[in-house]
């Protein structure tokens, strides 16, 4: 299934992962980064790398610990406010969308019923 | 944040029991958090009304799917493939988020399975507040905090209606009066000179369709 899903999107995936320099411009226009002490885990270009990039380069055969991991990227490290800028015009939020795609096609998903 | 509450069963099938196939559109955004229109909510939903449907021998079947969020055209892309051969569409997101999955999909009708409620806080699991009405002029930095809009029954803004009895509403002994509780608080900042002049009367923007560009936005969007 996760295989079928990054599929459909893969030509999308492989030029993001792909054109992204590093360049960290992304970075300021995240206000999550901005704000929690410039961690470079909270890093658009970062959280598109260790979310779809693992299950890209995975090509979808990922276990449950992985997706655990792209959850809490996906959820906790992002809110998909959309305003992150690239230059290059890599459609972040597109990917980190994806990335909750592919978990909540698992059933992996926040629990917001948990204090 | 926006808060939701499902609508009852009966109102849902009643609405979409004349059509065949029916997709469920959950949100990841604010619903989700309010535990009324998120993925778990939709599976959930979806199960309740499949096994209704099947006990009253009616030929509906209803399918699931969440968007990230349904207030933001970019998420609603997604759900240009997966909505061909439905019927119609069933949205758990609030009401911005109906509204703009029905402009997506003007060829499909749209039923909401929620009803938006408020803009409120969290004070415990599944426990929401009342806080903010978007009525477009806040005055709470003069309230001490506690908004007269959202808060007092009439919505006064110059203290207390003669319904106040031992500093709770009149519409309900529960709830306390938000001019009471506005005097107490701002008694104890030492502010009360503030509630002392009138306040105007306001223009209630929020009666009329609004939308909001930000200042540094607005040589963009505004047409000279």
């Amino acid at each position: 299934m996760i295989k079928k899903m990054l599929g459909r999107h893969k030509a999308k995936m492989k030029l993001s992962l792909r054109i992204c320099v590093h360049c960290g411009l992304c970075a300021e226009s995240c206000f999550l980064y901005m704000t929690r002490g410039k961690k470079p885990e909270y890093m658009p270009s970062h959280k598109i790398i260790n979310s779809i990039g693992k299950l890209y380069k995975k090509r979808g055969k990922v276990d449950t610990a992985l997706l655990e991991e792209v959850k809490d990227i996906a959820w906790k490290k992002c809110v998909l406010c959309t305003r992150c800028y690239c230059p290059f015009g890599i459609d972040i939020p597109e990917m980190i969308a994806l990335a909750r795609r592919v978990c909540r096609s698992q059933n992996i998903l926040p629990d917001f019923d948990k204090a | 944040m926006v808060k939701g509450k499902r609508k009852p069963l009966k109102q849902i099938t009643a609405a979409i029991k004349k059509y065949k196939k029916v997709l469920n559109i959950g949100c990841g955004g604010c619903v989700s958090v309010c535990l009324a229109g998120g993925q778990k909510e939709v599976l959930a939903l979806n199960t309740e009304l499949n096994i209704s449907f099947k006990f009253d021998k009616a030929s509906t079947r209803c399918d699931g799917v969440t968007v990230e969020r349904q207030c933001n055209m970019k998420f609603l892309v997604e759900l240009d493939e997966i909505v061909e051969g439905y019927d119609c569409l069933l949205s758990m997101a609030c009401g911005a988020g109906v509204q703009l999955l029905a402009e997506r999909f003007p060829h499909l009708p749209v039923f909401p399975a929620i009803n938006t409620v408020s803009i409120g806080v969290d004070r415990d699991i599944g426990v929401y507040e009342e806080r903010c009405r978007a009525c477009g002029e806040c005055v709470i930095g003069f309230t001490g905090g506690i908004c007269p809009v959202a808060r007092c029954a009439k919505g006064l803004f110059n203290g207390p209606c003669g319904g106040v009895s031992n500093g709770k509403c009149e519409t309900n002994s529960d709830i306390s009066c938000a001019w009471v509780d506005i005097f107490n608080r701002l008694k104890v900042q030492d502010r009360l000179d503030e509630i002392i002049r009138i306040q105007q009367p306001m223009e209630w923007q929020n009666q009329k369709q609004r939308t909001t560009i930000q200042e540094p936005y607005e040589k963009r969007y505004y047409r000279k």
